[in-house]
């Protein structure tokens, strides 16, 4: 092989290596972003649905023992750190552990507080109707939002585990996403359409 | 009971892309013209892009892709559109938005199917929704080319599946996630219908329909068929209505069945309201299909119009029959087990009235009504993650050059 032949192959190698360098940058780039978007509306729902609980708690539609527990749960997962910062807003890390078991216990606590289908359509149709609808509403698109991040993230890992994208370092230093784990099953008779 | 209330939602201008012809009535078609309905119902503005030849009439808000072509895919002919001529059309479709205005919504169907929806998922660079309606067995050529749609697939911002049967297939070959919503029925359409006398049943004669392509051996007329001499053995006054289309079957099954071949009617195709009376009208519907299947959608009709739903047990009927209550279910491709659900019903009507009650409250869950406001509610969540880092700085910066058919770099 000569010398000339030989760069050629060098050059190809180059070209090749730079384009998939290219690609990969934009697809890292790109679900990152979708990671981080993807958080902000699922943290943005949580909160909306702290915020409807500790309504219906001081609503007074709820027993005594109830509605201390589900506000207390409440300022528990509004006090575990809502994004409030533009920097918490571009982690991507999940939301913390300490968050997640608060958001779980919310949802334990509104379950078992709200109690069974016929106790939750008394709930929608008493006073504190509006409340509760604005609860199950936040909680619903809560549970999307965290399907459609969950989705993101295993992506983002994906493409983030292909060699070239390890290779030339296309991450950054942005730290590996985490899906988000926690328990936001609604409570069958608040499902839309259902019950 | 509805919870999920529509939010004061600024109108949204949504693109809808099908990837069958509205040439052939299908599931598919069917749903994304209602879901244009409902959505323009709920005040939004509504564009649809599906393949048509020109002389089919459309409804105004679809634009014709093109023909589609019959082709040989995955098992069973389709009628899909595809080649370069159409990627140019898709490209103007979401460049010309609605009235000049982009998308804020683009929402696609099928988007694994080799059709419009793909070429769309290509080129869109506005927030992606795709709703999966199938439960489709994994085919060798989607495997050659998924390394080229796997990227394209990232681009989906939030994935609907239509049953919990379509959201499994997804998860096995796709991986990932999706949310589960139901395909929807007006099912105050189906409620409401007048019946046809002609078609009615009574106590003596008794009106059982069928639906489906009667050449299509996985919609399960041979399995009804076989059970016709055991039904008609105990009650013999019994009506058979078949509807749906298949050239020469009829001749063929008044052939086989011989002295029974007078109870078995054969209505040819339908139209929606002969649909809804049909099944307004008869005393049970029966669904025979041996699979395939991954929602039932006529089923829901059947049980909206107040016709005794008797199915298959396939996963996805058991569903939507709410695990037999809702109706009644028999051993999948079993014509002797038909036949005794079908006996057992007819002689029993206090069991038909549960179903029947049963039913009415179940479809509520169906109704469009609902299904809408989870479709905004998913449409509401894409966009506040886009919007939660002022949308795509490469969009924007793609925006000041030409879009290029490939979309991707």
């Amino acid at each position: 092989m000569t010398w000339s032949e030989m760069a050629l192959v060098v050059l190809g190698a180059l070209a090749v290596g730079l384009l998939l360098a290219w690609r990969g940058a934009y697809r890292v780039d790109r679900l990152h972003r979708k990671v981080a978007a993807s958080r902000i509306a699922l943290d943005a729902q949580l909160v909306r649905r702290a915020s409807s609980a500790v309504e219906l708690a001081a609503s007074g539609t709820l027993d005594p023992a109830s509605a201390v527990l589900v506000a207390d749960a409440a300022y528990t997962a509004s006090d575990a750190g809502p994004v409030t910062s533009p920097a918490a807003a571009l982690k991507m890390d999940g939301l913390g552990p300490a968050r997640e078991r608060a958001e779980s216990g919310l949802t334990a606590t509104l379950r078992e507080a709200m109690g069974g289908p016929e106790a939750v359509r008394a709930l929608l149709e008493g006073p504190a109707g509006e409340v509760v609808t604005g609860l199950a509403d936040a909680w619903y698109r809560a549970t999307l939002a965290r399907r459609f991040h969950n989705e993101a993230v295993a992506q983002a890992r994906r493409v983030r585990r292909l060699w070239y994208v390890r290779l030339f370092w296309l991450a950054g230093r942005t730290p590996m996403p985490r899906t988000v784990e926690l328990d936001d099953a609604l409570p069958h008779a608040l499902e839309p359409s259902g019950g | 009971m509805r919870v999920v209330r529509r939010r004061s939602h600024r109108a949204l201008r949504v693109g809808l892309v099908c990837p069958y012809s509205f040439d052939a009535p299908g599931g598919v078609q069917f749903h994304v013209r209602d879901l244009a309905e409902a959505l323009q119902a709920a005040g939004h503005e509504v564009s649809v892009l599906a393949p048509s030849s020109e002389d089919t009439e459309l409804p105004g808000v679809v634009t014709a892709a093109g023909r589609a072509v019959p082709v040989p895919y995955n098992g069973s002919v389709a009628r899909l559109t595809f080649g370069p001529l159409t990627a140019t059309r898709v490209r103007r479709w979401l460049e010309g938005g609605i009235g000049g205005h982009p998308f804020d919504i683009v929402h696609l169907h099928e988007p694994m199917v080799p059709s419009l929806s793909m070429l769309a998922l290509w080129q869109a660079t506005e927030p992606v929704v795709a709703t999966f309606h199938t439960s489709q067995v994994r085919s060798r050529a989607l495997q050659v080319a998924y390394p080229l749609v796997r990227q394209s697939l990232e681009k989906i911002a939030a994935r609907i599946a239509v049953s919990e049967d379509a959201r499994r297939t997804l998860v096995d070959h796709l991986g990932g996630d999706a949310v589960v919503i139901p395909n929807g029925v007006y099912t105050q359409v189906f409620a409401s219908s007048p019946r046809r006398p002609e078609w009615t049943g009574t106590p003596g004669a008794p009106t059982i329909a069928f639906l489906g392509r009667l050449d299509e051996p996985r919609k399960g007329l041979a399995v009804l068929l076989q059970a016709v001499p055991t039904i008609l053995d105990h009650v013999p006054g019994t009506r058979f209505l078949v509807a749906g289309r298949g050239g020469g079957v009829a001749a063929e099954v008044r052939e086989l069945l011989g002295e029974h071949a007078s109870s078995v009617e054969f209505l040819g195709g339908v139209t929606d309201a002969e649909k809804a009376e049909l099944l307004a009208s008869a005393d049970l519907y029966v669904a025979p299909q041996t699979g395939g299947e991954s929602f039932g959608i006529v089923l829901v009709e059947a049980m909206s119009a107040g016709s005794v739903v008797v199915a298959s047990d396939l996963g996805a009927f058991q569903r939507v029959l709410d695990d037999g209550a809702a109706g009644a279910l028999f051993h999948n491709g079993d014509p002797a087990h038909l036949a005794t659900t079908v006996l057992t019903l007819l002689a029993d009507s206090a069991r038909r009235d549960s179903y029947q009650a049963h039913a009415a409250d179940w479809v509520q869950r169906f109704d469009w009504s609902g299904v809408t406001e989870q479709v905004l509610a998913v449409y509401d969540m894409t966009l506040a993650a886009d919007h939660a880092i002022g949308g795509d700085v490469v969009r924007r910066v793609m925006g000041l050059f030409p879009r290029q058919v490939g979309g991707d770099p």
